[in-house]
């Protein structure tokens, strides 16, 4: 075979055939187009999702149960969507992912649904002559604490009977009101107070709106009726929420509902209104704060005899600021409880030693008001004669009956204990609940040894330390009614009442200041539970601290300094980090996020990348988005028999170009069959072959082919007889499907294959450009060096590089459109350089000076580079 | 570019109603129905591009309802809307031919992305459909 022949066969061919035109080729690329977009969308959408559990994983911020669901179905339907996707890409290629995510779906379903406390339904009321520990789970902590006190310990504690947490399920099942509130949940944000109070207003609204079941209405009415045959006569009681998980680990003091003075008719009602408040915004910021879930907090409401107290109050069984002093705290004040618990009146108190019960001192409080019960139901607070407002409401010998009776209860339950207590106008003592009381966090210090007072720092007030630690801040008045929204990070809070309202700024206050309040109430219970140092009963402090002002409340002493005092900050701070890790939600959270979160697939080319291998949502999309780019290549492939609707394009390149379009990628009139490049609308496309046609490619100049090379490329033609002319042609057409934002170009130019593939829009988390580049006809020399520019361009032009053989697979994501169309440009030009690059690179000059050439604009890569004409730098 | 047409079913009113008026706001022609055989009579009447549709309804189900839409509609596009997360749901309701899977209560901005995207995807396969009977 002579030279002539060789160069005949190089650079003739065959004539390209159309092939027989199938009319629905179109249709069929469209609809892949569409599932290919949608199945890059589902990626995108997973991995933000992905993103975001491993951010909460990290366990520093909040998150409900509502939202580890929401996200597993996010996932879930996103990798459904991507399957789906593929099947319609690949022909159902794929088929064992289906099974693959069943499984990964059925883990996760399995581990969400543990969540629900397995229901074996019981009856929806108990006496509490029935109740002990062991039914928590129906009657919840509050109410087993109190059956224990008096059917164990044999204490006196009101007679009662509870509505189990059956029949609040029961109640939540009806219709669909467990869903609707968590649906209203759903958006739920602890840290956007606007948002918690909006929320809390629409479930509690939903609540009190929705009908009690007939069984649950029958049973209440008959538990009562029994609780008044018992009593012979019909009582009054109280409800208060009994939620499982109440008064163990956590507390929940005073976050929920208690309803006084209720009569028979009134109790379905107040039924409601303590259900309701399970979802006051200050439970909901609580449980969400300790990672509760709430389908974890079934609620059981207590119905307890009214004790027509004289006085009452609470008392603690150890001193909860101080355990090590031997010293037992209680407080007290006219009428009913819900004055002094809720910090309402500054209430007497005295402290009584443990060991032989004596009072060690009294400090009168100040009642100015008394809690009691209306004769139609409900109560009043009625403001306290000055007289009485001072004087002690227990006498002495009734402090010390009361310690002992407290002492009992600890004795019983073998901790410490705060107990909530009544005394009736006989004088008899009443235990009407008990939990573990929560001391404070020990902080490793000199605690025994007074420390050196703060020189130099005028002291503004002291009260009664009720959370111990020290901190400092600006000072930021809040009263009750008003928005805590407001209040801002690492301000002192100062207020006039101690109020378990205001649990909804613990995550935020430094330190906490009032007028009146006292350690045994529920806000310092709250107070200890989050670290947030406190001092009460300052009398003084709403007008004595100005807004603003900076101070620091040393609450081991309960002083409160002006200005930072900063000796008293670097002692170590009682505060714990505050973390959901070891919260139950958190659990769930990352039993759920193993099957989603992580990667195991991650080489495409090793033989542990097919469907099988997939654990995770994760490894599912890996898998998917990889097949996907292969099956969009295939597809291009196969236009190769399409004439249908293809238009030729009337510009001067190396290669015939056609193009088809599937969505607003072209403007033409339906008559002709050539378009111009002025006629692209795809931006990518017009991008692309903007750069094919630069003027410095001057692929159309006669060239100085070096003889060497061209014997090269020859000598390889003929031994090779995959290229016998058959398979490979040269000068074949190439193809680009386009869309608006959108093109898929191929083209094979000598024996070089190849592809772009490219996404471009405003939307900078769906640009991408794939560049994939398969060389043939050289020897391995040459295809080496050839393989090692191509890559080192690309990686210049920032792409991500694969090699395989001599296949360049370079992918680039996430762009802004400016900065993906100038990478089109350049692969516009790389593509047509390519053509001489096989003539030129035998042994010669370094990979680099072909570098340098291609981006100084010597497209021809000859020797003696003339200066480049028009071209432009890449982009950095 | 022609106006969108919406369907919502949801057989809580009043979800229905507020939604309605902010998305007719947003320049959508908006038609809402309360149950599921609703839905069908008036899919059944006109054309639609879009159904929001609510998952749990009493009588006929959201996923029952979509099943009997797109028989009568092929190209409609069905976002499904639940308050309930529950996977299989979203998964058995995907496989049912629902472009998406919200959850409720949803962002309005989020809603309108997702009709957005539907619409789009409705309009595309549209687009081959007449050039397919061209030919």
């Amino acid at each position: 075979m002579g030279i002539g022949d060789l160069v005949r066969k190089l650079f003739s061919g065959n004539r390209w055939r159309p092939a027989v035109a199938r009319p629905d080729t179109r249709a069929a690329l469209t609809l892949r187009y569409l599932a290919f977009k949608d199945l890059i969308t589902g990626n995108d959408e997973l991995l933000e999702v992905i993103a975001d559990i491993e951010q909460k994983l990290e366990g520093h911020t909040q998150f409900s149960m509502m939202y580890v669901r929401f996200r597993a179905v996010a996932c879930a339907t996103r990798a459904y969507r991507m399957i789906m996707c593929l099947d319609k890409l690949s022909s159902r290629r794929y088929q064992e992912l289906h099974l693959v995510f069943s499984s990964i779906q059925r883990a996760i379903e399995a581990v969400l649904s543990r969540t629900h406390v397995a229901a074996t339904a019981g009856p929806f009321t108990y006496p509490l002559s029935a109740v002990d520990a062991t039914l928590a789970e129906k009657v919840g902590g509050k109410a087993a604490n109190v059956g224990e006190v008096r059917n164990c310990a044999h204490l006196p504690v009101p007679d009662a009977f509870v509505i189990s947490t059956d029949a609040f399920r029961a109640f939540l099942s009806r219709g669909q009101l467990g869903e609707d509130i968590r649906a209203l949940q759903i958006s739920l944000d602890p840290g956007n107070l606007e948002s918690v109070n909006e929320i809390s207003q629409n479930v509690q609204r939903l609540i009190t709106a929705s009908p009690v079941p007939p069984p649950v209405i029958d049973a209440i009415l008959a538990g009562y009726d029994e609780l008044a045959r018992r009593l012979g006569g019909e009582p009054r009681v109280s409800m208060r929420s009994s939620a499982v998980g109440e008064d163990g680990e956590i507390s929940f003091a005073g976050l929920y509902v208690t309803v006084l003075n209720v009569p028979r008719e009134g109790l379905i009602d107040a039924y409601r209104e303590v259900i309701a408040g399970l979802y006051s915004p200050r439970a909901l910021v609580y449980r969400s704060m300790h990672g509760v879930p709430d389908e974890d907090v079934p609620m059981a409401v207590m119905c307890m005899v009214l004790v027509e107290a004289a006085a009452s109050g609470i008392a603690c069984s150890v001193d909860p600021g101080h355990p090590e002093s031997g010293t037992l705290l209680i407080t007290g004040a006219w009428g009913l409880g819900l004055a002094t618990v809720s910090g309402a009146v500054s209430p007497d108190g005295w402290d009584v030693s443990r060991n032989d019960q004596l009072i060690l001192r009294a400090r009168p409080g100040r009642k100015e008001t008394r809690v009691r019960a209306r004769p139609g139901g409900g109560v009043e607070s009625v403001a306290e004669p000055a007289a009485s407002a001072s004087a002690f409401c227990l006498s002495d010998p009734q402090v010390i009956e009361l310690a002992r009776l407290v002492l009992a209860v600890e004795a019983h339950y073998g901790r410490p204990q705060e107990v909530e207590w009544a005394l009736d106008r006989e004088g008899r003592f009443f235990v009407l609940q008990s939990r573990r009381l929560r001391l404070a966090r020990q902080v490793p210090s000199l605690r025994s040894e007074r420390p050196a007072p703060a020189d130099g720092y005028p002291v503004l007030l002291t009260g009664v330390p009720a959370s111990a630690g020290c901190a400092s801040g600006p000072v930021f008045h809040l009263s009750e009614s008003e928005d805590a929204a407001s209040f801002p990070v690492g301000a002192v809070l100062v207020a006039r009442h101690s109020s378990p309202q205001y649990v909804k700024v613990m995550g935020r206050a430094a330190a906490i200041v009032t007028d009146i309040g006292a350690t045994t109430g529920h806000m310092a219970s709250l107070a200890r539970e989050f670290g947030v140092p406190a001092v009460l009963d300052t009398r003084t402090a709403t007008w004595t601290l100005a807004r603003n002002q900076i101070v620091t409340v040393d609450a081991n002493q309960g002083v409160v300094y002006d200005g930072r005092v900063a000796s008293l900050l670097s002692a170590p701070s009682a505060a714990p980090q505050r973390t959901m890790k070891g919260t139950p939600v958190y659990g769930i959270l990352r039993q759920v996020a193993d099957r989603i979160v992580p990667l195991n697939l991650t080489d495409p080319g090793s033989p542990g990348f097919h469907p099988g291998a997939c654990r995770t949502f994760h490894d599912i999309a890996r898998f998917a988005h990889e097949k996907a780019f292969e099956e969009m290549f295939r597809m291009s492939d196969r236009v190769a028999d399409l004439t249908h609707k293809a238009v030729r394009l009337d510009e001067k390149l190396p290669y015939e170009l056609y193009l088809i379009d599937i969505g607003g990628g072209l403007r033409r009139s339906e008559a002709t069959d050539h378009v111009h490049a002025g006629d692209i609308v795809s931006e990518p496309m017009r991008t692309l072959l903007a750069g094919m046609t630069n003027p410095a490619l001057r692929w159309w100049e006669p060239r100085g082919i070096s003889l060497s090379g061209f014997f090269a490329v020859a000598t390889e033609l003929m031994m090779n007889p995959q290229y016998d002319g058959g398979q490979r042609r040269l000068g074949d057409r190439s193809y680009a499907i386009v869309a608006e934002a959108y093109c898929n170009f191929s083209s094979r130019i000598g024996y070089h294959f190849a592809a772009v593939d490219a996404y471009c829009s405003d939307s900078l988390t769906r640009n991408y450009v794939s560049f994939r580049f398969k060389g043939g006809a050289a020897d391995d020399v040459r295809r080496a060096r050839r393989c090692e520019l191509i890559g080192e361009i690309l990686r210049r032009l920032d792409f991500q590089i694969e090699r395989s053989g001599d296949l360049i697979n370079a992918r680039l994501r996430k762009f802004p459109k400016e900065a993906i169309l100038a990478r089109l440009d350049q692969l516009g030009r790389l593509v047509v350089a390519t053509r001489q690059l096989d003539m030129r690179m035998g042994p010669g000059p370094p990979v680099e000076w072909f570098v340098q050439a291609f981006f100084a604009g010597n497209y021809l890569f000859e020797p003696e580079a003339r200066s480049p004409a028009e071209t432009e730098e890449p982009e950095p | 570019m022609r106006i969108v047409r919406l369907l919502l079913v949801d057989d809580e009113t009043r979800f229905v109603e507020t939604l309605s008026k902010r998305l007719a706001a947003r320049g959508f022609y908006v038609e809402g129905a309360y149950s599921g055989q609703q839905a069908l009579e008036l899919v059944a009447s006109r054309p639609f591009d879009v159904v929001l549709l609510d998952v749990r309804m009493p009588g006929m189900d959201g996923l029952e309802t979509l099943q009997a839409m797109r028989k009568l509609q092929p190209l409609v596009k069905v976002i499904l809307l639940s308050g309930a997360a529950s996977i299989n749901a979203a998964v058995e309701g995907m496989r049912l031919g629902a472009v998406d899977y919200l959850l409720k209560p949803a962002d309005l901005d989020d809603i309108l992305a997702k009709v957005d995207a539907a619409f789009e995807k409705k309009r595309l396969e549209e687009e081959q459909a007449g050039e397919k009977r061209e030919t």
